[in-house]
Formats: C-alpha cells, structure tokens, sequence
C-alpha cells in the first residue's frame, strides 16, 4: 500500500476482499440486493479499467494527434522550439490550464477510466468492513435511496439510453456530449494533478490524518464536517463525503467538480451525478467504492466511447434499483437535494449546514463554480416548488421510521442464516416427534393407549359432550387438529413455501411411520450380547427398567398353589390384606367396566350393517364377562358360614370406606338379580355390619365409625333403596323375614342405620299396600312376617332412640316408627304409642324451649309418627 | 398373603400394588428431614408423590440445651390436604385401623 493509501496493484490483482463475507460465512439476505450491487460494481471496475485503457487509448490518441500541431506549432516547430530556447514552458503553458481542467475533470467524472483511480479503490475495499448492508443506517442523518430521477432532471432518455447500452443515443444527448469532447482528453491525460488529485482524494479514508474529519463527520452533528469540508474544499470536498465511509469514492468526483471552474455544460450533469452515489451508497449500503465512481461516470460521462461498456454493465445492475426508485420516492428526495445544492452552491459554504448528506456533498463544489449555481436553477424550480416544508418534513419523519424499521430487521435478522435448512428441519422433526408422543398417534387404534395418555381429558369429554362415545375420537381430532395447524403455519407463509410446506406434510408421515414401527416392533427389554454373561435391560419411563428379575412364572405358580388351597381352606379371610385386594381388585374390574361403557357402540338398528351389529355383540359379551369378573371380585356368593368367626369377605368389604364407595358404582354395572344378591347379604349381615356393630349407643362411638355411618348412608343405602322402592312385596317380605329370622334385631334397632334399613323396608310395603293391587296370600303373608317383625321390635322400643332428646338426632327414628305405625294393626299401634309416649312427650316439652324453627321440626318429627299412626301433635298439646 | 385367584387385576406384582392397597386408609408416612405425616392416603404414583387427607404432621427438632443435653421437640401440624413429593418418602405403611 502506498503512502497515500491507495492500492498499487491493479484491479485485477486484487484478492478477494479480507474483510468481505467469506463463503463461509452465512449470506446476509437483507443484503443480497446491495450485494449484488456491489459485486457488480467491482466487476465493473475491472472492466472498466481494461475498457478504458484499450479503447480510449486509442481514441485518445488519434486525437491528440490531430491536435498536436495545434497545441504545439506544428510538429517542425517542437522540435525547432526544443532546439532552439529550451522554453518548454512558453508553449506548453498554454496547455496546462487546460490539462489542469482536464484532469480535474476527469477525476471527477470519470475515476473509473482513470487507471490510478480505478487502481486506489483497492484500499478502500479491504477497509471496508464486512457490509450487512446496514451500516447507513448508523448514519444518524442518513437518509436512505435518494435517487436521482432522470426524468426530472432531463436527462432520462440519456440515461436509460445509457442503460440499454446504445452509447450513441447518450451522446446524443445535449448535455452529454459537450462532456464526451472533453472526457476523451481526459483519459489519456494523467499528469501528475490528476494523479495528485486522485491520491489525495483516496487517502481520506485509509490514511490516519484526515480520519478525525471524518469521524466528527460521521458522528458529530453535520455542521461541524461541513465547516471543514468546505474549508478544504477546494482542494477536497471528499471530506462531505465521510460519513459514508464506504463512498469514499465519491469525493473524487466532487474534488474533480470544485477544482473545475467554469464548467457550465457539465454542472447539471455532475449534480445529476451527485445524487446518484450518494443515494445509491446509502441504498445499497454495500455499494463499493468503486461503484461510486462508475455511478457517476454514466451519467456525466456517457459520451465517453471507451468507457461506455463498463457503465453499461453497472447500468444493467443499478437501473432495475434505480428505475422503481424514481417512481415510488424519488421526487421529494431530490427536491430535499436541490435545496441543499442551491444553497451550498449558492451561498457561501457555511450556511449551507442544515440539513442533510446530501448537502454535504454539494458543500464542496460552492465556492469555486459560478457555472454551477445556474445549473440548480435551471433543473430544480419545478422540483422546489412541489416541495412544501410539510412535505419535506413528512418524508423525512418517513424516512426516519424506515431507517428505524430497517435496522429493526437488520438487529432481528443477525441470526440470519445461522441455521441450514437442513438444521431447520431437523428441529422440526425432533418438535413434532415430541407431539407425536406427547398426544399420541394419530392412527392409535388401542383406545386404552390413548385413554391411559391422558385420562382426565377423556373423562372430562365424556361428561361434556356424551354423545361422543368413541373415547378414541376425540382424541385423534385433537392431534389432527394440532398436526394440521402446525402445517397450515407452515403452508400460510405464502406459496412461495409450497415446497416448506409439502416438506413438513412429507415429515408428518415420516414420524408417523416411524412411530408406528416403533410400535409395531416388539421392544427389546433386554439386549444380551454374545459371549457375556450379564444382559444390558433398557428402561424408559413406561417400562422402567427392572432391577429384579424373578421369573415370573414361578410365583405365579405358587400363589395359584396357594390359593386353590386357600379357598377351599379358608374360603374368606379376615386377612386385611387381602380384603384390601379384593377391594383393589373391585375397583380394577369396575374401571374396566366404566371403560367399557365408554367404548358403548351405538344400538344397532334394522338397518344396521352386520359389522355394527357385530360390534354391539361383542361390546355385550365383554360386557358381561367383565360383569362376571366384577362379581367374583366382590365375593358376595362365597357361601355364609353362620357360625364361623370369620367375617364374610362381602361384609368384610364393606367395612372399608373405599368398598363403601364402591356400591354405588358397582350397582350401575350389575343386574336385578345381583343388586338383589348384594341386598340380601347385606340384610343377612345387618348386625354384624361395621356400621352396626360399632355403631351401638352403649359404647362411645368413635368420629370413625361415625363418619363409617355417615358413609354408608350416603354411598350404600341409597342404592339399596333405589332397589327396595322397585322391588315387589314377595321381596320385601323375604327381607324382612330374613331380619327376623337370621338377624339380631336387638343390634340393629339401636343403630341408625339398623333402623333406616328397617324403615326402608317397612316404607315400601306400605307403599306397595297403599298403590299396588296385591293378593290376598302375598298380604297375609306379610301381615305374618310383620306380626312377627312387631313382637320382636316391642321390647326394644325403648332403646331405639339415641342417647339424649336434646342431642336432636332422632329424625330418622321417628321415621322408622311412622313406617312402622303405618303397617301396624290399631292394637300393635297402640303398643307403639305406648311404648314411645314417653319420648314424645318429651320431645314436644323439650321443643317448647327451643326457638320456633328448631321447635317446629322436631314437632314435625313427632308428628310424622303421630299421623302415621292417625293421630296429631297438635290433639296431645291440649 | 397373596391371594392372585382372581386374576390380574388386583395381584401384587410390584411394591407399589402394596400401596395402593392403602388407598383411602391411614397410613404412615416417614420422611427426610425427621418428619412423619399420618393421613388418608388419597393418590400416589410411581415416584411415590402422595396426595395425603387430613394430615397430622410431626416433625422431630433436636435442640441443645444450656447444658448441652439434646432434647427432641415435636412439632405438630395439621393439613388438610397435603401433597408429598416423592423424593423425600422413606417409608409408608399401613397403619392398622383403630
């Protein structure tokens, strides 16, 4: 690298930029369009050089030769004139100025054609960071795509002229051609001002000295950079530049434009030129150096022959940008541009501050051309006029959003790229491999799979929406509706996802195939391998690994053993253990059951396909082996044994909580015959029940047994109603005829529910009696049953009420005795009286000091019995 | 005892088919930290995470006295409804209905 920054070696020789994205490095695709830009324009530099170089060389020289004579006198007279007095000066001053301009000139409008020009961008590149296409936009004043419309300005046709490639239209074009004269000169002409001037304009940027400059440029507020800018300015405005470091470039141009006075034809076109790189740059954000230059150059310079196929080819690339540019915003940005302009030129350097980078960049030129103050004039007024302050404001606030709204992007899409597609969808995969197991397969057919995953949702549905009777459905519907939203996402990306899309629709079927293998191979528990000793068992959470390994069949060997000799030895244990299995076992088969009636096919019709026909068969049969399985688990027909001290296994059932609790469901499951069954046991067993036996008003009952009563009459008996209120009298007579005869009727009228079963029974024959045409037999039948019934009750009347009056828990006695008045003959109504007159007498005493409410019901009690035996509460209180 | 005549369902195959024969019933339960609960046991799982009812809870502190005597104080709760993780269960057993 030179001194002055600049890259000694020619376009060519360059490498790939160090600091540029990499191939490995992930493509930026916010940045894809500038870097196109980019790409093309160091394409077009190279070209640009060699272009430049073969056919303007040639050009050039023939020109000169024809001018030679001019310049020089004739070639006799050089000659002479060198022999004679050495004044090289006197006829070569002549010339100098307009070398000078020339090559002023030239480096602005043409650095690209410019060899050392072309050659100094170089630098600029490997300084260049590696470009997100966002860094304009940490241009605090950076206002993006201020695009030069041709139109506007006159200068379209020449322009897409120029883009289409036809050189000659573009010369032809007034403007263009008064420079085509003087770009051709330029070309051949590199002395050591153009030179200088080239350097000095590329060492900004490289080179530490003029850095600060730039820096109080880039962050500082503009009015400082300008300041100095225009300070330099004659010399270089490149410094207005700054803030986009990547232009550099630039500046060469505008150095070109402030050295050359008087540059009447070209000032139109050089602001044309202007606004184009400084737009662009901001734009394209990845625009290279060298972009700037040959940017410019097409527009000034299109006349130019020689270098006219590198513009065409960056013509090709920024004309598609440029042309939508023009039409959507350009207008009011080139109005803010020509405001600035007209002021920088117009105006000394300083005021020109204000605003924007634009301005910067017309800094420069002011002082030095008069010729250039015309020239906004003349383009600008139709564009100032349409531009309103408000305007002016609206677009920037506008263009302020956009920068923020861009640089939003730009923060969210660092992390662009980071993953493959490939990457992408293999977290896919892994996701929806999750759902498939996290709802299960859609094509699961074991209803109890998908039951077990997530029952509650299932039991849940089924109280919800009870017409659905496939548990099996919902469900899918579930994961269906998931799968498929998660493709719809996908797919409403737009269609430009299609692929995305079946690609996702592709991997749904693949999990699902390969989920389904996975099922459908028989898992490997174990894996031996040959030759040791030991096995490797595999564990996951369903089946954890099991850290014993007993076989089996042994033991089940055994307990079969075992119990065959059980159950002929001891037919019912007492063992609690084993009463708590056979309570677990209960409920097992129950929730088979409720499973079961979950899985309730519709009820075939006529018309019905055999299939479902079929389907209802054989729901029934299972329905009645579990019905089977759920009655041997309950033990209630092993066989009673009167005397044996071992409690029967039904009873013993019962006495638990969680076997209380069980009756009411049992009794969904079960027939007539068996809820039956289970009533006479439960008669049969009445005193020897827990609720009975522990429930006697001698000992202190315990909140446990208490709360055992509480449950039975809340889980138990009302099955046992629900039966009794339907159940013909025969039965009822059975019952009762059972409780006299097998039953210890001391024990249960002392309990509630003793007497709440009493009354049960004894309510329904009088229900039976009062609605119901009975026989005479089956009626002489209970009459004796009851007669006998009453002998026995007789003697206990005064001890079936609890403990105290006070306690007021005597409700369900009175109850009893009212169904018990109600059945009686007048004489066995009188004994009842008899017997109880005491506790109503009592009762009604006692109520009198209560407040009326509490009075009231327990009148209400008396009376209950009172009117069941035809008399009143209301005839004793007299 | 086992008692497997009736099938599957309700046979003992594992240790846990011994808890859920104490479902619904008082049982005891040991924990780290010197703690015991006593209460229905309402839910339990593979990991041994209880959901217990009526819960009376005694917890064993060790406190050092002037004279460096080690007393044990108990202290007691009630809950209502407890659910216990099951990492800190050391012990659960059947206590025998009164």
């Amino acid at each position: 690298m030179s001194f002055f920054g600049f890259d000694p070696r020619g376009p060519q020789d360059r490498g790939h930029p160090a600091q540029a994205p990499g191939f490995g490095s992930a493509p930026d695709p916010f940045a894809s369009i500038s870097q196109n830009q980019g790409l093309g324009q160091e394409d077009d530099d190279a070209i640009d050089f060699d272009d430049t170089y073969d056919g303007l060389g040639d050009q050039l020289q023939e020109a000169d030769d024809d001018f030679n004579d001019d310049t020089f006198g004739g070639g006799g007279a050089t000659t002479k004139s060198i022999g004679k007095d050495f004044d090289f000066y006197g006829s070569t001053s002549k010339v100098t100025d307009a070398i000078n301009e020339e090559a002023l000139r030239f480096n602005r409008q043409q650095p690209p054609s410019n060899p050392p020009v072309a050659s100094s961008s170089p630098p600029k590149h490997a300084s260049k960071a590696f470009r997100t296409g966002y860094e304009a936009y940490k241009n605090p004043g950076y206002i993006p795509e201020l695009q030069v419309d041709a139109s506007l300005w006159g200068t379209g046709p020449q322009k897409f002229a120029k883009d289409y490639g036809s050189k000659q239209s573009s010369r032809e074009v007034g403007p263009s051609q008064q420079r085509s004269s003087s770009g051709v000169p330029t070309k051949k002409m590199m002395s050591l001002e153009e030179v200088e001037a080239a350097m000095r304009s590329q060492p900004k940027r490289p080179s530490p000295g003029p850095a600060p400059q730039q820096l109080a440029q880039a962050s500082g507020p503009f009015v400082m950079p300008q300041m100095k800018q225009q300070a330099p300015q004659s010399a270089r405005p490149q410094q207005a530049q700054m803030p986009y470091p990547q232009q550099m470039p630039p500046t060469q141009h505008e150095t070109g434009r402030a050295v050359r006075p008087g540059d009447l034809a070209q000032a139109p076109i050089s602001i044309q030129q202007r606004p184009q790189p400084g737009h662009q740059m901001p734009r394209a954000t990845q625009v290279s150096n060298n972009e700037l230059p040959t940017r410019s150059s097409p527009a000034a310079q299109a006349p130019q022959v020689a270098p006219a196929p590198p513009q065409i080819l960056q013509r090709g690339h920024n004309t598609p940008q440029q042309a939508p540019e023009t039409q959507a915003s350009p207008q009011p940005r080139q109005i803010l541009q020509n405001p600035n302009r007209q002021s920088a030129q117009l105006a000394p350097p300083l005021p020109e501050q204000p605003l924007s980078m634009q301005k910067q960049q017309r800094a420069p030129p002011p002082g030095q051309n008069g010729a250039q103050v015309p020239v906004p004039i003349i383009y600008h007024p139709s564009q100032i006029m349409h531009l309103s302050d408000e305007e002016r404001n609206a677009y920037l606030v506008e263009e302020a959003k956009r920068a923020k709204r861009n640089h939003k992007i730009f923060l969210l899409s660092k992390g662009n790229g980071l993953m493959t597609p490939q990457d992408k969808n293999f977290i896919t995969r892994i996701q929806l491999q999750q759902l498939m197991t996290a709802t299960g397969n859609v094509n699961e057919q074991d209803p109890d799979t998908s039951l077990s995953e997530d029952f509650y949702y299932q039991v849940y549905n089924q109280i919800e929406n009870r017409p659905r009777q496939n548990p099996q459905q919902p469900l899918s519907n579930f994961a269906q509706t998931y799968l498929f939203r998660t493709g719809g996402r996908q797919g409403g990306m737009g269609k430009r996802q299609r692929g995305g899309d079946s690609h996702v629709q592709r991997m749904e079927q693949q999990v699902q195939r390969a989920v389904e293998a996975a099922k459908a191979k028989p898992k490997n528990k174990q894996l031996v391998i040959e030759g040791s000793l030991g096995k490797i068992s595999f564990s996951n959470a369903k089946t954890p690994k099991p850290l014993l390994n007993i076989k089996r069949h042994d033991s089940s060997n055994v307990t079969t053993q075992q119990s065959s000799k059980k159950t002929q030895a001891v037919l019912s244990t007492t063992d609690r253990k084993a009463i708590l299995k056979n309570i677990e076992a209960v409920y097992s088969t129950l929730m088979r059951m409720e499973d079961h009636d979950r899985r309730l096919p519709p009820p075939p019709s006529e018309d019905s396909e055999p299939a479902a026909v079929q389907q209802v068969m054989e729901w029934q049969q299972a329905f009645q082996e579990l019905n089977q399985k759920l009655w041997m688990d309950l033990k209630v027909t092993e066989p009673i044994l009167p005397d044996s001290a071992i409690l029967h296994p039904f009873i013993a059932f019962l006495s638990y909580p969680k076997g209380k609790k069980a009756v009411p469901r049992i009794f969904n499951h079960i027939d007539e015959n068996q809820r039956l069954t289970i009533l006479t046991m439960i008669i049969v067993h009445l005193d020897i029940l827990d609720v009975i036996r522990q429930a006697q008003p001698g000992a202190q009952p315990s909140p446990m047994s208490r709360e055992q009563v509480d449950l039975f009459l809340q889980a138990v008996m009302p099955s046992l109603f629900s039966y009794v209120t339907e159940a013909p009298l025969n039965i009822v007579i059975g019952l009762l005829g059972l409780v006299t005869e097998r039953v210890n009727l001391s024990a249960v009228a002392r309990t509630r529910v003793g007497l709440e079963v009493l009354t049960m029974l004894l309510s329904r024959a009088a229900i039976v009696k009062a609605t119901e045409a009975t026989d005479d037999q089956t009626w002489d039948q209970w009459l004796g049953i009851y007669n006998r019934f009453f002998d026995l009750l007789e003697p206990l009347l005064g001890e079936v009420f609890p403990a105290s009056v006070n306690a007021g828990q005597d409700q369900y006695v009175w109850q009893f005795l009212a169904a018990t008045g109600s059945g009686a003959n007048p004489e066995q109504q009188q004994r009842l009286v008899l017997a109880v007159k005491d506790r109503v007498m009592e009762t009604l005493q006692q109520s009198k000091t209560l407040p009326p409410e509490m009075a009231s019901q327990r009148r209400g009690n008396v009376n209950l019995f009172m009117q069941a035996i035809g008399l009143d509460v209301d005839l004793l209180d007299g | 005892m086992a008692d497997a005549g009736d099938g599957d369902t309700a046979a003992v195959s594992e240790p846990l088919d011994l808890v859920r024969l104490s479902l619904d019933e008082i049982v005891f339960v040991r924990l780290r930290g010197d703690r015991e609960l006593k209460g229905r046991l309402h839910a339990y799982d593979s990991h041994c995470n209880l959901v217990l009812g009526e819960v009376e809870e005694t917890i064993y502190v060790v406190e050092d006295d002037d004279e460096e005597e080690e007393t044990v104080k108990t202290i007691k709760k009630q809950s209502e409804m407890l659910f216990v993780r099951g990492d800190s269960v050391v012990l659960i057993s059947p206590q025998a209905a009164s």
